[in-house]
């Protein structure tokens, strides 16, 4: 058992050290390219730690299963992401902490500083370039919670050489461009590897794992019984304060006293649905008719389907930099031929209720070849 | 299909409709960007600023999974100076007309428009007049309304590697062409 604060101070850490690493190796391309000074560098240094101390205090109870219960941006596209209530909560509930700290006579930061820094705003100026630290491909955020979700659960795979990857982060320079770039040298392109390869086998092994996967269904499923009118509050000044009211305790304790629904009995039994069908890992458009078939065959059996592709901690295509003395900057992939040839994963996880597993599974095997 | 591999599609079609038959993923990730700021087009991505412009790395995992399902691909050319991405379809007209379903059926023309219009700009010109649009609709959404010269003032502190001049003839050139929003 971990907390979310054990992990924000984590990754305040993890980003530190990437910030003065970057600054120390790569300062000539900070000042001509970015317009630092010194002071300017210190300043940044600074947000850079409370934009990565802060970057989670927006998640709602059980993190990212209960993200799909965010709701709608009115006239917006899409749903609220976490980051969202980050950037609200900073600038509100937060706002007096930052702006009226001691130690912040040094630095003069607004709470839309950070704010700005973490949702992404032009008004965080040349700071954005650090972004990449807390929300990019090679990220403090990623780094800490492999390393930490590994040795809180007991596995290895999410394990890889933080220290080596600190040793060689960059900036690089992109010449026909002329834009600015976190990566690494030659020399750290393993561990780099190593930190794409932790990424793969932990999403793999234990947050696609199909019973971590079915008590997702089971969170969501709970937590919208339980929410009024099935959603969070939106992050408004006029909703902010009762979506805070909303944290794992609360949802514990309600749970705890029969609340819940069918999902909420299922979670107090450990009673989770039956994993029945999985398309491969990499899926063709031909598996995926065969995932349609399946789906037709079962009909109402069906409890839930859930993709990787719609889980936040899915692995995509990574886009990580190395540049050496004698070439320009390559890909990652460019040194690594295991991850040349690493593709997106794009299962799909169908699930039964457990009373018609076995059900279930005739159905199955009548359209499924062995 | 469902929304996620038609917004595959998507993906597909605006590769094909480029005039090389294949794009980058600077070109990529901004048409996308235009498609749901300039055109309204409810792809479902969610577009916040780096320093390289507006960017979701939704674009990119749709990719990766366009190249899991075989119907994009994508290879890395390297140049003298650095490298890039060469990401192009396998799939012909019809086959992607499948795959990206009533979404493709739906935004077929704005695709056609953000191709036409922004085909002829480098990756350089797609980040910057793409953190244009993207600070004019901060403005907007602020209720502010700012003159030319402020929002490239604002450009210029995310992107100080452009001279004001430079900024400030791409901002005039999307502001005839009606794009922005906020600026008075």
């Amino acid at each position: 058992m971990h907390t979310r604060f054990e992990h924000s101070l984590g990754v305040m850490h993890t980003a530190t050290l990437m910030y003065d690493a970057i600054r120390e190796r790569s300062r000539e391309i900070l000042e001509s390219d970015l317009a630092y000074n010194q002071d300017g560098l210190g300043r940044d240094r600074q947000l850079v730690r409370l934009a990565a101390l802060l970057h989670d205090v927006g998640h709602g109870p059980f993190s990212h299963a209960a993200e799909e219960l965010l709701p709608q941006i009115n006239g917006g596209d899409g749903k609220y992401k976490h980051e969202q209530y980050s950037a609200a909560i900073v600038r509100s509930q937060l706002k007096d902490v930052i702006e009226n700290h001691p130690s912040n006579a040094n630095y003069g930061f607004k709470a839309d500083d950070i704010a700005s820094l973490l949702e992404g705003s032009s008004r965080a100026k040349q700071a954005l370039f650090w972004r990449d630290l807390i929300d990019g491909q090679m990220d403090a955020d990623r780094m800490d919670y492999l390393l930490r979700d590994s040795y809180h659960i007991g596995v290895q795979y999410g394990r890889f050489d933080l220290d080596r990857v600190i040793q060689t982060i960059v900036a690089i320079r992109f010449e026909d461009d002329g834009s600015i770039r976190v990566g690494i040298t030659d020399g750290g392109f393993h561990a780099a590897e190593a930190l794409v390869l932790a990424r793969y086998f932990m999403f793999t092994q234990v947050y696609f794992h199909k019973t971590r996967v079915a008590y997702d269904v089971h969170l969501r499923g709970a937590l919208k019984e339980i929410l009024p009118a099935g959603v969070f509050p939106k992050p408004t000044p006029a909703e902010l304060s009762e979506y805070l009211r909303w944290d794992d305790w609360r949802v514990l304790g309600l749970l705890s006293d029969g609340k819940g629904g069918e999902h909420g009995q299922r979670l107090r039994t450990r009673n989770h649905f039956r994993n029945i069908y999985s398309s491969p890992e990499v899926s063709k458009l031909a598996d995926l008719d065969e995932l349609k078939v399946v789906k037709e065959q079962l009909g109402g059996l069906v409890a839930a389907e859930e993709p990787a592709s719609k889980s936040w901690y899915k692995t995509g295509t990574p886009d990580i930099r190395v540049v050496s003395q004698t070439k320009g900057p390559s890909p990652l992939s460019k040194y690594s031929s295991v991850l040349a040839n690493l593709k997106a994963n794009n299962q799909v996880l169908l699930y039964v209720y457990p009373e018609q597993v076995e059900q279930a599974r005739k159905k199955v095997s009548e359209v499924v070849k062995k | 299909m469902s929304t996620d591999i038609e917004r595959i599609g998507v993906l597909g079609y605006l590769v094909q409709r480029a005039p090389s038959g294949w794009v980058g993923r600077t070109t990529l990730m901004k048409h996308c960007y235009f498609l749901q700021e300039l055109r309204e087009a409810h792809l479902g991505y969610s577009f916040s600023l780096y320093s390289y412009g507006p960017f979701d790395s939704a674009v990119l995992s749709d990719l990766g999974e366009g190249e899991a399902l075989g119907v994009l691909r994508e290879e890395v050319i390297s140049y003298p100076s650095g490298y890039g991405y060469q990401i192009s379809c396998l799939l012909d007209p019809e086959q992607i007309a499948e795959v990206g379903g009533e979404l493709l059926e739906r935004y077929q023309r704005d695709i056609d428009w953000v191709v036409q219009e922004f085909q002829n700009y480098s990756a350089a010109d797609l980040e910057l007049l793409s953190t244009l649009v993207y600070a004019d609709r901060e403005a907007l959404a602020a209720g502010e309304e700012i003159s030319m010269a402020e929002l490239s003032r604002r450009v210029k502190e995310v992107k100080p590697r452009f001279t004001n001049d430079y900024i400030l003839r791409q901002a005039e050139s999307l502001d005839r062409r009606n794009l922005l929003s906020a600026v008075v």
